[in-house]
């Protein structure tokens, strides 16, 4: 037994000889954030406001880790937290794609905000945030910013084509117009092609972030928000119809299936891009005041574009809740969104913060993305803990499609897999 | 052959410490993921889910290998009491869809492969039609990249086992590719595929004057070739070398027989080489075969088992569903299947090649 007890006392000497100097002192309280890999400006940005939190204040040190993701961002990320939701491993602080957040507060691994958050900062919060967070009546994660998706041209590409040039939301292209766009930029001989859509992320979210809006704008939709079955509405003739179109994009050469990288618009290739607002940025370094963000085409049944982002929670795995609350309400000071919305061209996620910003605010050259979320054009991604799987269902039918596949046969297939997914987890019953 | 339990004392000890990091290894990571994954296929375990885990007994295998063919009968026209026919002359058949949905005997099932045959018109329905086609597109795999690699492999290994100056430079430039990244490398061969602007369709068009260019991993007729070509490039090397260990073997005074007997290069290789490298070439196939039925990276980080399914391969389509589809319990499913084909195999293989192992 004398054996026993002194091996373990040499044991627990090596393991306190690997521990970090701060948890053995007691009053600084240690945080874990995990941060997916965004662009290099974004992560530098963000890592450098948590240094800024950890400087200002001496009770809270935020450890800032940085998990790189895949090739797209954020494929390996969700791999990553999943595993470690299952392993008990999750950090304090987590950011989370917005449609991902249900699957989590809905398996009781999100602590809910609503306590923390005060009636001033509740109203000053950009609407669509609110929307996004919302699970089951309670708000799960709170982002420094929401996402923009339009188009985006040049102003001298459009003048040459003769094009009339879309300054709101109100006289955003119809269908047709934007048909004849397509055709008026690709015979222009400085083009290679008409548009960018950004296909080189391959298949994944961005299909479903950016194709689904057409999809709704054809009067489909990706599922119902009550019986989350896409019967008749991602397998219906609107739905079949805004596959057609999409794929007829490809087929009249207007866009490419491959482009070799992201940079087609800048290099001066494509004529116009599809966008979200995390190129345009650099859109804008590369083409100066010639470049103009354009609001989504009407399709017809309705204006649609996707919304929704990176936001930040707190885990039921965090034993500092309120220590973590305090990061967070640090991030969400309106200087520190201006901060990394100026770096990444996100739409700031709070009222007072837009009315300070001058790429955001009225006639700033970013306003488009302002007005398609409060105009209620932008629309959430399905709020369902079935998200994954809808997600997978849509962007897989998607990429057979333009690839060559049955459109119908594809769509039908896609209800289908969302329909077993329901049945596998008893509809998604609502969790205590 | 009792020696090996002859070991006696701290000889024992030692042999038991000695193999001890390789058998806790296996135990950690082989043996217990094994039985856990055969323990979740009987259950529907999630992965992040507030549900209980149930037992479901035989449901997901019955789930991945539920197949069925059903006969397609025409629309039969009221007013004639003939099966309808369009404008092309063709026969009108209902939706597939209709049918499944319509009978409860069907529930579950989704079209896999239609096809025109017998006079009649077939549909292959299937609970996962996925599972299916990556059991396709395992084996399809395994038969092209076995001999096709292999081949390779011996063609390089006579290259640079020839008495050439740089003949090391070649070795290392062949063998480079295996102590690559297979990410790193498929990253860079999705580039290499691009069909409009990447090197391969470039060459192509040149020398075809543009005739050929085909659209490689976009196209569903061509992307598990891509990812073979790929793959074959990629692990080559490693068999070079085992053949080129095989060729130096073997002993220089059967060439010099072969040669005082008048037998010209051909029949040297023929007669000496090739059965001289009977043991190499069984280990060669055998490991390749086992090597290849894992195939996963290339497929993730290329195509995701796209386009239509052409390559999602079995152990692709387990990450799929148990971990990303978040389906644990059908994914262990998948993996003990995969475990039970490819132990069969390899135990065939090794049955069918061990007679006659001695050559001398």
């Amino acid at each position: 037994m004398k054996r026993k007890a002194l091996s373990i006392f040499v044991l627990l000497l090596a393991l306190a000889a690997f521990m970090p100097a701060g948890i053995l002192a007691q009053d600084m309280v240690e945080l874990e954030l995990w941060y997916h890999g965004g662009t290099q400006e974004e992560n530098d940005e963000t890592r450098a406001q948590v240094d800024r939190f950890n400087a200002m204040q001496d009770a809270i040190q935020v450890n800032f880790v940085e998990l790189a993701g895949s090739l797209v961002a954020g494929t390996g990320y969700n791999d990553a937290v999943n595993a470690a939701a299952v392993a008990g491993d999750l950090p304090c602080i987590l950011d989370l794609d917005g449609p991902n957040l249900y699957n989590y507060a809905w398996a009781g691994f999100l602590a809910p905000l609503d306590d923390y958050m005060s009636d001033d900062l509740r109203a000053d919060i950009l609407p669509s945030l609110i929307d996004q967070g919302l699970y089951n009546g309670k708000i799960y994660a709170m982002g420094q910013y929401d996402s923009g998706l339009a188009l985006v041209g040049r102003v001298s590409l459009l003048e040459e084509a003769g094009l009339r040039i879309p300054t709101s939301i109100d006289d955003a292209w119809t269908l047709d117009e934007f048909n004849d766009v397509l055709a008026s930029l690709q015979a222009l001989d400085s083009v290679e092609y008409a548009i960018d859509l950004k296909m080189n992320y391959g298949a994944g979210e961005w299909y479903t972030y950016a194709f689904s809006p057409v999809v709704q704008g054809f009067g489909g939709d990706l599922i119902d928000g009550e019986t989350l079955s896409g019967e008749g509405l991602l397998n219906g003739p609107e739905a079949v119809a805004a596959m057609e179109w999409i794929k007829s994009l490809f087929d009249n050469g207007y866009a490419t299936l491959t482009p070799p990288d992201d940079n087609e618009f800048i290099n001066g290739n494509a004529a116009m891009g599809f966008l979200g607002h995390w190129m345009a940025t650099g859109y804008y370094e590369a083409f100066g005041d010639d470049m103009i963000v354009l609001p989504v085409v009407n399709f017809g049944a309705r204006q649609a574009t996707g919304m929704g982002s990176w936001a930040w929670s707190i885990t039921t795995q965090c034993d500092n809740p309120d220590a973590a609350w305090t990061f967070m309400e640090f991030m969400l000071t309106p200087e520190e969104i201006l901060s990394i919305t100026n770096v990444n061209a996100a739409v700031p996620g709070r009222l007072s913060a837009l009315a300070m910003s001058e790429l955001f605010g009225e006639g700033g050259r970013m306003n488009i993305f302002v007005q398609q979320l409060e105009s209620g054009i932008a629309i959430p991604r399905p709020i369902t803990p079935g998200y994954p799987a809808v997600t997978s269902a849509f962007f897989t039918a998607m990429d057979n499609i333009i690839k060559g596949g049955d459109i119908q046969a594809e769509l039908d297939a896609a209800v289908d897999k969302i329909a077993q997914d329901v049945a596998d987890n008893d509809g998604y019953p609502v969790q205590g | 052959m009792r020696r090996s339990t002859g070991f006696h004392g701290h000889e024992r000890t030692y042999a038991w410490l000695m193999s001890a990091p390789a058998l806790i290894g296996l135990f950690l990571f082989v043996a217990l993921p094994l039985f856990g994954g055969l323990y979740w296929s009987f259950t529907n375990k999630r992965l992040i889910s507030p549900l209980p885990t149930k037992y479901v007994g035989l449901q997901n295998y019955q789930n991945l290998l539920g197949l069925r063919i059903i006969r397609l009968e025409p629309e039969i026209d009221p007013a004639t009491g003939q099966a309808r026919i369009d404008a092309e002359g063709k026969t009108i058949y209902p939706r597939t869809r209709t049918i499944v949905r319509g009978n409860p005997a069907y529930q579950g099932y989704r079209e896999w492969f239609t096809s025109d045959v017998f006079g009649g018109r077939y549909v292959v329905i299937a609970r996962d039609p996925t599972f299916l086609r990556s059991l396709v597109n395992t084996f399809v795999f395994v038969l092209v990249i076995v001999p096709g690699q292999g081949g390779l492999a011996l063609l390089m290994a006579l290259l640079v086992n020839q008495r050439l100056r740089g003949r090391y430079v070649f070795r290392t430039i062949y063998f480079s590719p295996v102590v690559t990244s297979m990410a790193v490398l498929a990253i860079v061969w999705t580039f290499l595929y691009n069909p409009d602007q990447g090197l391969i369709n470039r060459f192509l068009s040149a020398v075809t004057f543009g005739n050929f260019q085909p659209d490689w991993l976009v196209s569903a007729d061509s992307a598990l070739l891509a990812i073979i070509i790929l793959s074959a490039w990629q692990a080559a090397g490693f068999q070079m070398i085992i053949f080129l260990a095989g060729l130096q073997g073997i002993p220089q005074s059967l060439y010099e027989a072969a040669q005082i007997d008048g037998g010209n290069t051909w029949q040297q290789f023929r007669h000496v080489t090739i059965p001289q490298l009977r043991n190499t070439t069984i280990f060669v196939i055998i490991s390749t075969t086992i090597l290849a039925f894992r195939l996963f990276t290339q497929v993730d980080v290329m195509t995701k088992g796209g386009p239509q399914d052409a390559t999602v391969t079995v152990v692709f389509h387990a990450v799929d569903t148990g971990f990303r589809q978040q389906k644990i319990g059908y994914g262990s499913a998948v993996t003990v299947l995969f475990f039970i084909l490819v132990v069969t195999i390899a135990l065939m293989q090794r049955a069918l090649m061990k007679s006659d192992i001695e050559v001398e």
